[in-house]
């Protein structure tokens, strides 16, 4: 994993002192709300229904067990014993006072981490895959690349005030973990036919009120254009974005505007100028900050392991994805248990996660877009060890990529955006799954819920989507049926009519026992959705409701 | 070190000043595209961009146009609802000076000014940027050196063509004397890594039947034959004796331009080179830098006994012209059997010469 330098190290201490700074000048009127908002934003700290919110940043979403520990003791100490980890590889404290978070700040800052970014209209902390360095489909390490754009992007001079937020995307593997066809600007890695590797660019993507798909902007980009190519980009977008509108302030709006040709020779245009400036990157800084990111290597790899309880393998089946290197596998630690809050942890379980990190994981654990945990370098040996102690601490469900790992946003519970609760919904559904035991039967679906049209718990791209929306006062659900994330990415189709909270677990439960009805032997829900169509699913949806 | 401190909130006065000394003085508003104002702005002394919000960042990008593209030199002044937290980001994009709405606080944007001592982006002025500074520093080589210097051969070969510099990384081979080592650790990893061999067109034919020998041996799929220019020859060595007369530029025309040619396509090259061949190889780290390009030289520890140890256990074949007392193997006009236990006594026999220039930094040009 990168470690800072004493550049690195000196940023963020500046960047702590002068958000100290910022605070002192609002509380003084120096600052109005309206000027020190956008600044708090850019530190990560929002403030919510009930308090403030922070923010902190996990770039590319990897962490060290120290930097576990760290973000363990500030759920302890500065919010209500737990955290809350985002579909942005994120983890939020839903409680601090405002004072309390520099006394925060310092804490991370002393183990490498920061809030710098993670809110506001800058570019926002960049999300990869959470397998990366250790996937078997993996071409090439995407954290070196997220790490070198984490360091540009950071107090960048020009794009600080940009029309809106804007978010990157790095994926070096085969399937698309980090959403790139979903981020303002994707990067997927490929190999040219000389065995060089390089950059598809994809412009574009985003959720919210407009979904959008990332378009292709570029076949293949050099490695060390990769700056210069990404200012000329952020350049286009500052100078022409919309600022009348704040719904029509993302890039994608600008591309539907000028056509993806359009955009792309007007990046181009700017890139010819700067591309072999100052900001080509050195080849030894990019060999620098690869070398820092290593896999582990093995003697005598062992085998999965087959014995053992029944939970055990039904949590290898689930929860235990293929390693590049024989001999290691990569561990999901659900944090979906039945009836919990997706992606919340209590400050005892990061402990936990953190002691496994370190005794059994080549100290490094991830955080995934599903809001969930991975341990990306186990022993087939210590997998035994690793779920028992997992178990113990209720983080053992084994539900990783099934119908029950739901991903959910805060919601009316937290939000002050949101119109209608998700996490109960969230809850409710898993139970209802988990009674039926339709989640295993059904194998891999994904349901992901928003409280509004923010779109923040990215119902979008789910095969099953739930929105929250607000009826004359009234909590009601939308279901999208067709969503995908990955590499064959879609926006999900509204089907019918709003639903009551209550409703909405049934109405799922129902469409799975479509779903095994209609497929073709092992056919997977999505393939059977796309097959037939979401309108044989309709009558699933609304079946007990007619009367 | 920030040289001087945006000019604050005093600009009205100069600005009349410059107006009664006939100088002009253009406002833009920050959503000015920058090709249409480049017109207005001709020969004006100054130039006000204006921020109408100080969250609206078209400002910032238009002075970096105005800078970087547009060729404009003056006086350049943010104006409107600016706030201190904005200082430095001010004049990195380039703004001499700020007129801020509000006046009562030139302490905060002084010290906001001053807030940061370390960026990462280059920009129109200010402090270097970090990867500068950190190439300025070696701080990539005290890196890479610390993680590959108790690494062995294989394991630097390894990291370096399949991770670290994968697909930008080519071995430069004389297929001299030692050269079948680092051949042989190569095609054990990756023998489709691009190989590049100088031929001056001054080898020994015993040169270049082994490496056609050893290619076909050890299975390399991507050999790169560099040749110097036929015109350079024809112009620069009309008698074929340029190396008797000026050996330095019959390497630059016959190894050095030819390697120049290609190594643009490269960010690290891949030596042979070791520390006992003495001169300037007796300090040879692990990995440099030469002219922007990083040498890797996973070989640097070994010794003479090593190599020979190395040659036995895979039963590699030996260059032709081992047998016969040439430890180190050049062009044929400059190269000689070893005459004492230094390998490359050979080489430019008789002169103060020990390299042929490939691996050392380029000569300033002379004006």
């Amino acid at each position: 994993m990168y470690r800072y330098d004493e550049h690195d190290t000196t940023l963020v201490r500046e960047r702590i002192e002068e958000f100290r700074d910022q605070i002192e000048r609002r509380m003084d009127g120096r600052l109005s709300e309206a000027e020190f908002k956008p600044l708090r934003l850019m530190n990560g700290v929002y403030l919510q229904l009930h308090a403030y919110m922070l923010r902190v940043a996990i770039p590319y979403g990897s962490l060290r067990a120290e930097q576990m520990r760290v973000l363990a003791h500030l759920a302890r100490t500065y919010d209500r014993g737990y955290g809350h980890f985002t579909t942005r590889q994120n983890i939020q404290y839903n409680w601090p006072a405002l004072t309390d978070i520099p006394a925060m700040l310092e804490a991370l800052a002393d183990v490498e981490m920061h809030a710098i970014q993670t809110s506001g209209n800058c570019i926002r902390n960049v999300t990869a895959d959470p397998f990366a360095g250790a996937a078997r489909d993996e071409l090439e390490d995407s954290r070196p690349w997220a790490e070198i754009i984490r360091q540009w992007s950071s107090l960048h001079p020009e794009f600080t005030f940009l029309p809106r937020k804007f978010k990157i995307a790095v994926n070096g593997a085969g399937e698309d973990r980090a959403g790139i066809r979903v981020h303002d600007i994707g990067l997927q890695i490929v190999e040219n036919a000389r065995g060089q590797l390089g950059f598809e660019v994809w412009v574009g993507g985003g959720q919210g009120r407009t979904p959008r798909l990332a378009r292709k902007l570029k076949d293949f980009l050099e490695p060390q254009d990769l700056l210069s190519y990404l200012t000329a980009a952020l350049r286009v977008y500052n100078a022409h974005g919309r600022r009348d509108n704040l719904y029509k302030a993302r890039i994608k709006i600008l591309v539907d505007a000028l056509g993806i040709e359009g955009f792309a020779a007007e990046v181009e245009e700017e890139w010819s100028y700067i591309r072999d400036g100052d900001l080509k990157l050195p080849a030894g800084e990019i060999a620098r900050i690869r070398s820092f990111f290593s896999r582990p290597e093995l003697t005598g790899p062992a085998p999965l392991p087959e014995a053992g309880p029944a939970a055990f393998r039904a949590w290898v089946d689930t929860n235990i994805r293929p390693h590049r290197v024989a001999g290691l596998s990569s561990a999901v630690i659900s944090l979906k248990p039945i009836g919990g809050t997706p992606g919340d942890a209590t400050a005892e379980q990061m402990d936990l996660i953190a002691e496994l990190t370190e005794r059994y994981g080549f100290d490094e654990v991830r955080v995934t877009p599903d809001q969930n945990l991975v341990l990306p370098h186990v022993r087939n040996e210590d997998l035994f060890p690793v779920w028992s102690a997992l178990r113990e601490a209720s983080l053992a469900t084994a539900n990783a990529g099934l119908a029950s790992d739901i991903v959910a946003c805060p919601g009316l519970d937290y939000c002050n955006l949101a119109n209608a609760r998700s996490i109960p919904v969230a809850q409710a559904i898993s139970q209802t799954l988990d009674a039926e035991g339709l989640a295993q039967a059904a194998g891999e679906v994904t349901i992901k819920i928003s409280g509004c049209i923010n779109a923040c718990g990215h119902h979008h791209v789910a095969h099953i989507g739930v929105l929250g929306v607000d009826k004359r006062g009234e909590e009601f659900y939308q279901i999208t049926l067709g969503g995908a994330f990955g590499e064959d990415a879609a926006i999900g189709e509204i089907v019918g009519k709003g639903l009551a909270a209550d409703d909405v677990p049934p109405a799922i439960a129902r469409i799975l026992r479509a779903y095994l009805d209609f497929r073709d032997e092992d056919e997977r829900f999505i393939d059977t959705l796309r097959r037939l169509g979401s309108d044989a699913f309709k009558e699933a949806i609304y079946a007990d409701l007619a009367a | 070190m920030l040289t001087s401190q945006l000019d604050h909130a005093t600009r009205t006065e100069t600005s009349a000043q410059l107006e009664s000394g006939g100088g002009q003085i253009v406002e833009l508003p920050g959503e000015s595209d920058w090709r249409e104002a480049r017109d207005a702005i001709a020969g004006a002394v100054q130039v006000d961009i204006r921020f109408g919000k100080f969250n609206d960042g078209r400002g910032f990008t238009l002075a970096a146009h105005l800078r970087e593209r547009a060729g404009y030199k003056g006086h350049l002044r943010a104006v409107g609802a600016l706030i201190p937290d904005q200082a430095q980001f001010l004049k990195r994009v380039g703004f001499d000076a700020v007129s801020p709405d509000r006046t009562d606080l030139a302490a905060d944007w002084a010290r906001a000014e001053a807030r940061f001592s370390v960026v990462y982006q280059p920009a129109v002025r200010g402090p270097l940027a970090v990867p500068a500074k950190r190439i300025e520093s070696g701080a990539d080589l005290a890196v890479l050196n610390a993680r590959y210097g108790e690494a062995d051969a294989l394991d630097i070969l390894r990291d370096a063509v399949t991770r670290t510099w994968r697909g930008r990384i080519a071995l430069l081979s004389s297929f001299g004397a030692e050269a079948a080592v680092s051949l042989h650790l190569l095609s054990r990893i990756a023998p489709a890594t691009p190989v590049l061999f100088l031929d001056t067109g001054r080898l020994f034919a015993q040169t270049e039947q082994y490496q056609r020998e050893l290619t076909q041996k050890l299975g390399l799929t991507n050999i790169r034959i560099l040749k110097p220019q036929a015109s350079d020859v024809a112009r620069e060595d009309v008698d074929g004796k340029l190396w008797s007369r000026d050996s330095d530029a019959c390497c630059a025309m016959r190894k050095v331009r030819p390697l120049d040619g290609v190594i643009g396509d490269y960010d690290a090259l891949i030596t042979g080179r070791k520390r006992f061949h003495g001169g300037e190889r007796m300090k040879l780290p692990a990995v440099e830098r030469v002219n922007g390009t990083m040498r890797v030289n996973p070989l640097a520890r070994w010794s003479a006994e090593e190599v020979q140890a190395y040659f036995r256990r895979y039963d590699l074949p030996r260059h032709p012209l081992t047998d016969m007392g040439y430890a180190s193997i050049g062009c044929w006009t400059c190269t000689a059997p070893a005459h004492s236990d230094d390998v490359r006594s050979g080489r430019w026999a008789g002169q103060d010469k020990s390299e042929c220039g490939i691996h050392r930094p380029l000569p300033v040009a002379a004006e």
